[in-house]
């Protein structure tokens, strides 16, 4: 399972062998960087760090390297080779020299479920993870980077948790990795281009696309070209783009504009949706009309990935634009908690280029923070790197803002917000009438118990957020977000008891290894 | 000055909630006001375990500790009492039940822990009963068979640290109460008839204003604040601030009916009724404190590996089928002890109008507590002799 450079052993087959060690385990056990998430931001973070001589261990819960964008199929379709996605020529080139990189400690399969903090480890942080089979461990580390991504934007309305209903993030992902496609016909509907690219997809995949919907008016070829720059796809796609709407077109597929879904209906799966028509601020405006359907596919742009930057209590910024609730970093992405860096998507949802950008320059960061060589130029490279995809970036950003109040009214009273706990509209609307003084999502989440299941509330925090606010007419921002605690996804309590079983880092330190030193030290 | 009060509570925990539902009901003029929200500290975060049994952390330092400990017996029977009829008086769930506290036993030490531990609860009027390994087949079918013995408190069991405070915070505004959360009371002096208390507030465009109320008499009822609290009335009242860890899991079908703690080991676990089994029992997480070791109690505090871990070995070999059951978190709570175990309550020597309660099982105790101050504030004599808990009993002498 896990791989490293040297012959050590790694967490996949550690069980009781000599590389666990109990609690006790020196600074000679700690890696100096402990990478979450191997996507663009990830793997580049990881080789630039291994340049500058950091011990570095690299952690993602996917069966390979590559991140959302480029998910590879699993290793054992092997006719699969890997291809080059068309636009980001680096990334082949990236992931094929992550995976041969000899220096680095990998453990794909492995999700990181939090950090924690031992006074055996002066100057370091645990980082536990978590196997499905391997149990659990923790991994001592003297600078984390945080670079889980992002995910797809969840909206609640009535019949969004019947089966049949997908993200499309998820649906390119099943097609992508596990070459699965939805049969029958299939509607679209959202605000983000990602969903064009999907559509596309499944038409090629000979799945019957019915219709496209938009809540904007529909974006120009010229809006096109920026926003596919930044976020899907990749350069020589963007001339495509046109192509896409007109191939989508001349298969039939309806691409409607100022277009919501306001339900999905069905018995035990989807068979008919709701659409109707928005003004500008995506404020319904007419009677819905209905569409049969056997897929709907939803794609509302994302959400930065920040349960584990919660968990370890980084301060976030409410960003909307950005994708919602983001990590707060200065100009070297470095979080409020000292030690803890962040790169990609958690600083905001800003496509690849930007994410490979910021990866390295956390790394050049870190391996100057521990005392390494930088040089000036890769620095200033670095910086330009992010300015370059920042322009692209911003422009998507502001162009795909979901309107997030329109989107909260959708939720009707026996809407379910919150599908772990299965709670309805009509509960927190009740909740927050009977109890004027509560106006902090993390208050409605104790009593009502939104966000408090096994998702850490990712998928119910922008309704409860929308709708906390409206009720007490204050900013979302204000409400707050959501607190997130370890395990950051649950883990059987058997397998906490080894929580204090530490995974050594390769014994052959770099020569120039900080040691003890104070610049190392993280805890203040 | 516009606004006044017969009392200002300081704090939306449940003891400040429960004081202020009751001192509306007795007709007082009642603000409560928190820097956060109602519930979002010690109150929100806790086991929600009622004990009235001494807790290991009072037998573990020794007989002699646990005498001490014992003498708070007397506010854990009225919170016995209380608590058995405060759903009905709230007019809401709370998430209580009274089903019994087992505190169990491994070895032939332990076993006789418990029995000292039976015989002085028994002195105090406590109702405790040693099961045996036979009797604990049929009460107790899912625990361990190590567990060799228990002493069951028919009065033990559990209330929902999640609702209970603001259930009891809706009630206080029913009764007239106003109750202003992201209020900060930051300042206080003294008037002729009570004290001005200085406000500050954010307000719902996330502008912060500063205001101030005049009030016959203060409740701080602050939990971990308390002592800052204490300072900014002049007044001395030092606690011992703990940061705790807890873990609970996902809904699993009924299976827990009793409050279960360990008599050697840091263990409570039960169920609560919404099906999720809670795991604590006082293992220690890493409070965050300043540069000059001051603790920073609006700090998000540390987990430590061990804590988690050691807490989930005694539960899994306490409860063996708790292995597979998911954790969804750990978390970290904060809360005060006085050194001698026993509670701060009462009026605050030096701050006239000033009432204080804090410390140990204040969840348990809340009702006792704001019973006695509500008391306390209309004037009345305690039924209870509070001399054990005088708040100033530490700093008697060293007060100029
Ligand atoms: C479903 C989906 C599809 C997308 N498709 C496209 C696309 O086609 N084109 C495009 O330009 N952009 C797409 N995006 C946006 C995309 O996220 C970024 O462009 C790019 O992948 C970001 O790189 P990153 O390194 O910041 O994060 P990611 O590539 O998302 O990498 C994050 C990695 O972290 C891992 N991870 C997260 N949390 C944990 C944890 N707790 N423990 C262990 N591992 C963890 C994940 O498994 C993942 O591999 C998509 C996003 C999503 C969510
Ligand atoms: C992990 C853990 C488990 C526990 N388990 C149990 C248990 O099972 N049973 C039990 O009986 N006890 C238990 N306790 C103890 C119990 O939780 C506390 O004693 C009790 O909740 C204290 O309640 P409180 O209302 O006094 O304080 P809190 O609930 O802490 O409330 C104090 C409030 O005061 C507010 N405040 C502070 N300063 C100011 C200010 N200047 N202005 C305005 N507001 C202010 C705070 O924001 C806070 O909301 C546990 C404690 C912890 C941490």
């Amino acid at each position: 399972m896990g791989r490293t450079g040297t012959d050590h052993n790694a967490i996949g087959q550690a069980g009781t062998e000599h590389n666990v060690v109990g609690h006790g385990t020196g600074q000679a056990g700690m890696f100096d960087l402990a990478v979450v998430g191997a996507g663009p931001a990830g793997m580049a973070a990881a080789l630039t760090a291994a340049d500058h001589g950091l011990k570095v261990v690299v952690v993602d819960e996917q069966q390979r390297a590559g991140g959302q964008i480029f998910r590879q199929p699993p290793e054992e379709f092997t006719g699969s080779v890997l291809r080059p996605t068309a636009g980001y020529g680096w990334a082949t080139g990236l992931i094929r020299r992550f995976e041969a990189d000899e220096r680095l400690t990998t453990e794909f399969g492995w999700s990181a479920i939090g950090v924690l903090y031992d006074d055996a480890l002066p100057g370091g942080l645990c980082l536990a993870v978590n196997h499905p089979q391997d149990g659990t461990r923790v991994i001592g580390a003297r600078r984390l980077l945080i670079a889980t991504g992002a995910y797809d934007l969840p909206v609640a309305f009535p019949g969004w948790t019947l089966p049949g209903v997908m993200t499309a993030g998820a649906v390119q992902t099943l097609v992508k990795a596990q070459k699965i496609a939805p049969v029958g016909d299939v509607v679209l509907a959202g605000a983000h281009p990602l969903l064009l690219l999907v559509a596309d997809l499944l038409v090629r995949e000979g799945v019957r696309v019915s219709e496209v919907a938009f809540a904007q008016n529909i974006p120009k070829p010229a809006d096109l070209l920026h926003a596919l720059g930044a976020v899907p796809g990749h350069v020589r796609m963007l001339a495509e783009t046109g192509g896409i709407l007109a191939r989508l077109v001349r298969n039939g597929v309806r691409v409607s504009s100022r277009t919501v879904v306001t339900a999905a209906r069905g018995e035990e799966h989807v068979a008919r949706v709701e659409l109707a028509r928005v003004d500008r601020r995506w404020k319904v405006t007419g009677t819905p009309r209905a569409v049969d359907a056997s897929h709907l596919v939803l794609g509302y742009g994302f959400s930065a990935s920040t349960e584990l930057a919660r968990q370890i209590g980084c301060d976030l910024v409410y960003d909307s634009p950005k994708g919602g609730w983001v990590v707060s970093h200065d100009d070297r992405l470095r979080t409020s908690v000292p030690g803890v860096f962040v790169a990609g998507e958690p600083t905001g949802v800003a496509g690849a280029d930007q994410s490979r950008a910021e990866g390295e320059l956390a790394a050049l960061a870190i391996a100057a923070d521990l005392g390494r060589d930088v040089s000036a130029t890769a620095l200033a490279e670095a910086e330009r790197g992010i300015r370059t995809a920042t322009r692209f970036s911003t422009v998507v950003q502001r162009m795909f803002e979901p309107a997030r109040e329109a989107l909260g009214d959708l939720a009707g009273r026996d809407t379910t917000v919150c599908r772990c706990e299965t709670v309805t509209r009509g509960t927190l609307d009740d909740f927050l009438e009977a109890s004027p003084f509560v106006s902090d999502v993390n208050a409605v989440k104790l009593s009502c118990r939104t966000g408090m299941g096994p998702c850490q509330g990712r998928y119910c925090e922008g309704s409860v957020g929308t709708i906390l606010a409206s009720a007490r007419e204050q900013p979302i921002g204000l409400g707050g977000r959501f607190s997130a605690h370890l395990p950051i996804k649950p883990v059987p309590v058997g397998d906490l008891r080894t929580l204090d079983s530490f995974l050594d880092a390769p014994p052959d330190a770099p020569p120039d290894g900080p040691g003890g030193d104070g610049s190392g030290a993280v805890d203040g | 000055m516009s606004e006044s009060y017969d009392v200002v509570v300081v704090g939306g925990g449940l003891l400040g909630c429960l004081t202020a539902w009751m001192a509306a009901r007795d007709g007082a003029r009642v603000l409560l006001v928190d820097k956060d929200q109602v519930n979002q500290h010690a109150s929100g975060q806790n086991a929600g375990s009622l004990h009235f049994q001494l807790e290991y952390r009072m037998v573990e330092a020794g007989e002699e500790a646990a005498r001490v400990a014992a003498e708070a017996m007397p506010l854990h029977l009225d919170a016995a009492a209380m608590w058995a009829r405060l759903e009905e008086e709230i007019g809401e769930s709370l998430g209580v039940r009274q089903t019994g506290g087992l505190m169990v036993a491994e070895n032939a030490d332990q076993v006789g822990m418990l029995e000292f531990k039976a015989e002085l609860e028994r002195s105090w009027g406590l109702d405790v009963r040693t099961l045996d390994r036979s009797e604990l087949d049929t009460v107790a079918p899912y625990l361990s068979r190590d567990i060799v013995a228990a002493n069951l408190s028919a009065l033990e069991g559990k209330a929902d640290a999640r609702i209970a405070a603001p259930a009891v915070a809706r009630a206080a505004v029913a009764a007239g109460a106003a109750v202003c959360a992201r209020t900060r009371l930051t300042g206080a002096s003294h008037t002729p008839t009570g004290w001005d208390v200085t406000l500050r507030e954010t307000d719902r465009t996330g502008e912060v204003r500063t205001r101030t109320v005049r009030t016959a008499a203060v409740v701080i009822a602050a939990g971990v604040w308390t002592t800052e609290l204490g300072q900014v009335f002049g007044a001395g009242l030092p606690t011992v601030p703990l940061a705790l860890t807890m873990t609970v899991t996902s809904k699993v079908p009924a299976f827990i009916p009793h409050l279960v703690q360990h008599a050697g080991a840091r263990l409570s676990l039960k169920q609560s009724l919404d099906k999720t089994v809670l795991i604590g029992g006082g293992w220690p997480a890493r409070l965050m404190r300043d540069a000059d070791g001051a603790p920073e109690f609006d700090r998000k505090h540390q987990l430590i590996p061990r804590s988690i871990a050691g807490n989930a070995r005694a539960a899994v070999n306490a409860v063996p089928s708790l292995e597979r059951v998911p954790a969804v978190r750990s978390w970290v709570g904060t809360t005060t002890v006085a050194p001698d175990q026993l509670p701060l309550v009462g009026a605050v020597k030096g701050a006239p109008g000033v009432f204080v309660a804090t410390g140990g099982s204040a969840f348990t105790l809340g009702p006792s507590f704001a019973r006695v101050l509500t008391g306390l504030l209309a004037g009345r004599s305690p039924d209870i002799d509070l001399a054990p808990y005088d708040p100033a009993r530490f700093t008697e002498g060293s007060t100029p």
